[in-house]
């Protein structure tokens, strides 16, 4: 039985278009689940509703097979953390993962070690008597998310928590969250409009768009597979090459002509990915005369745009020392692999 | 530096007149003239022994007390319900609230004493707190709003979330948070109601009456200093007050400038 079930979930504000409509999903105990999607698709309207923290138009959410469409927040027992950390300003760090478990009548003797075991799991073991002011950013989220599960909460919403944070730290607090979620087994819905987060950490993506689910699967799924362009393109990068499909698979840009998989004829959109794209011949695959006319050096990758028959398609190389340095007007093929060329109708 | 030159005269044009009440009651002479001939404590003296002026300004620190009571009883879960309440018109009944303060004071004076006439609460303590309410509780109302306005709505669904029911989340989250815009609503509706004259002047009575409008009458028929001494303590007894205030907040902050 799954943790959580979202059916046929709408909330509309106003008489606008529904910001989420008919969506559904199931989430198993421990799941790690994220909600990516670009900016206004839903994803908080979403956690809010889950939440309880917005009502639902439409739609029924059931924790653990109980319907909790109509419990208020204080009742369904989750921990949010909050884009903007919503700490108590009034109260010490400590004060404030404390009180949670105040609220849930845990006694005394007991609140003070869960405390500082909250603190030691989000390794600011020390912190306990400052304000949340004297806090560093990221320090901040830190403690929303030890406050958030200190209460051992049935379900974690966390909407962005990673915003803001500098890359290097982002990155440890990628981990860390997810090496904290692993070892609690809590079931997490994750937030994010960050690709690579959503990746580098959830079991499934839930990709939106508009207010609707546009995927559902594994992070290797959503990347190698992904359902529509629009996944395809929000999710990593892409060259996107506007082309006809001939009847047996041959697809023509221009003067550029390659192989994808077969499909129905007509306009389409080929997408490729640019680390997928290399100068080195493959077996049995596409390849296509060129000249560079940008090469763009970004530390661990080489970016190398290449017209190719009018048709400009970047190629990322990872810099190994030893290798020619491509540079501009340089004559080159390119090739990849077939199964590489994502092909999309046309919108 | 002209700039501040000329900031510095506004401040002394407008302070003048305070200033000049210190010296003045200190005055031995028996008529209000400036310099004073002669020093001396001769109309704190007599003011100590003005029983009717102290009956009025003890009616008067009963009376805002009273008021910023009731004041704070009305106004907090007013603008609780206008910050937090998902009602329609809400937006009216916060104009409703604080149309008191666009209204001359003479024409709101006038219209109590009519309607007072009838019920016989001119000179009652009722109709007084009833009056002074009604130009303390704009203040109070947009005080507490402001403050209300400066917590972010995050802070109370964080609470909740972790199972604060809704009584909880205002006491330990929302009333500590505002606390400051309490403070400074309780001060500024007891300077508003002590301070207070025209809309009194209409409804005090022959057994009950407040500082401000006994002050006026003293200054209708007497002329001598004592009444610069009453106002000395006045300006010191609210200068205290704001002091007091701008310790525990800052009233910028408070009124949201
Ligand atoms: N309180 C509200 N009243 C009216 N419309 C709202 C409200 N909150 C959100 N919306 C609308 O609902 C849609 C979805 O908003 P939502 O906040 O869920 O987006 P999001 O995916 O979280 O975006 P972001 O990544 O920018 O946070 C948006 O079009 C937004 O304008
Ligand atoms: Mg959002």
């Amino acid at each position: 039985m799954p943790h959580l079930t979202l059916s046929a979930l709408e909330k509309r504000y106003g008489a606008a278009a529904p910001a989420v409509a008919s969506l559904n999903l199931k989430v198993a105990k421990g799941e790690l689940l994220g909600l990516l999607g670009p900016s206004g698709c839903g994803k908080t309207t979403t956690l809010r509703m889950i939440g309880g923290l917005i009502p639902v138009t439409s739609g029924q959410i059931d924790v653990a097979g109980r319907d909790v469409t109509a419990l208020p927040t204080h009742q369904r027992d989750m921990g949010i953390v909050f884009q903007n950390y919503a700490l108590f300003p009034h109260m010490t760090v400590a004060e404030n993962i404390a009180f949670g478990l105040e609220m849930r009548r845990t006694p005394r003797a007991e609140i003070k070690p869960r405390v500082q075991q909250a603190l030691d799991l989000v390794r600011l073991p020390d912190l306990g008597h400052r304000k949340p002011r004297e806090l560093s950013g990221g320090q901040q989220r830190r403690i929303a998310l030890a406050r958030a599960l200190v209460i051992r909460p049935s379900i974690l919403l966390l909407d962005e928590p990673l915003s803001n944070l500098d890359a290097k730290l982002r990155e440890d607090m990628r981990t860390e969250i997810r090496d904290i979620q692993q070892r609690l087994g809590i079931t997490t819905i994750f937030v994010t409009h960050d690709q690579v987060e959503a990746l580098a950490m959830c079991d499934r993506i839930a990709v939106m768009r508009a207010g609707h689910l546009e995927q559902l699967g594994t992070p290797h799924e959503i990347y190698e597979q992904p359902a529509t362009r629009f996944v395809a393109d929000f999710v990593g990068r892409a060259n996107q090459i506007a082309a006809t499909r001939d009847a047996d698979g041959t697809i023509r840009a221009g003067a550029l002509v390659f192989r994808g998989p077969p499909g129905p004829p007509g306009q389409v959109t080929a997408l490729i990915r640019p680390h997928r794209l290399g100068f080195a011949p493959a077996e049995g695959g596409n390849t296509a005369a060129g000249i560079i006319t940008r090469v763009t050096y970004v530390g661990d990758l080489l970016a190398c745009t290449v017209d190719c028959g009018g048709v400009s398609l970047t190629v990322e190389q990872p810099t190994l020392p030893g290798l020619p340095t491509p540079a501009v007007r340089d004559q080159v093929r390119i090739s990849w692999r077939i199964e590489d060329t994502l092909v999309f109708p046309a919108e | 530096m002209i700039h501040r030159a000329l900031i510095a005269l506004l401040f002394a044009f407008l302070l003048a007149p305070v200033a000049l009440v210190f010296p003045m009651s200190f005055s031995a002479d028996r008529v209000i003239a400036w310099p004073p001939s002669a020093f001396s404590f001769r109309w704190y003296i007599a003011l100590f022994n003005e029983t009717a002026l102290r009956q009025a300004a003890l009616n008067s620190l009963l009376l805002a007390l009273g008021v910023t009571l009731l004041s704070l009883a009305i106004a907090l879960p007013a603008a609780l319900a206008i910050a937090r309440g998902g009602f329609r018109g809400r937006d009216s009944l916060m104009a409703l609230l604080t149309a008191p303060l666009l209204l001359p004071t003479i024409v709101l004076g006038l219209a109590l004493l009519i309607v007072f006439a009838g019920y016989g609460l001119i000179g009652s303590w009722l109709g007084l707190a009833f009056a002074h309410l009604l130009i303390t509780l704009p203040y109070a109302l947009r005080v507490l709003s402001t403050a209300l306005a400066t917590i972010p709505a995050a802070v109370e669904e964080a609470a909740a979330s972790l199972g604060a029911a809704p009584g909880a989340v205002f006491r330990r989250v929302t009333l500590p948070l505002m606390t400051p815009g309490v403070i400074a609503a309780a001060a500024i509706s007891f300077l508003v109601s002590f301070d207070e004259v025209v809309i009194s002047l209409f409804v005090v009575g022959p057994k009950l009456t407040t500082l401000p409008v006994a002050m006026y009458r003293y200054v209708e028929s007497r002329t001598d200093p004592l009444v610069a001494a009453v106002s000395a303590l006045l300006v010191l007894f609210s200068l205290a007050i704001v002091l007091l205030l701008d310790r525990t907040v800052s009233l910028r902050k408070a009124i949201g400038k």
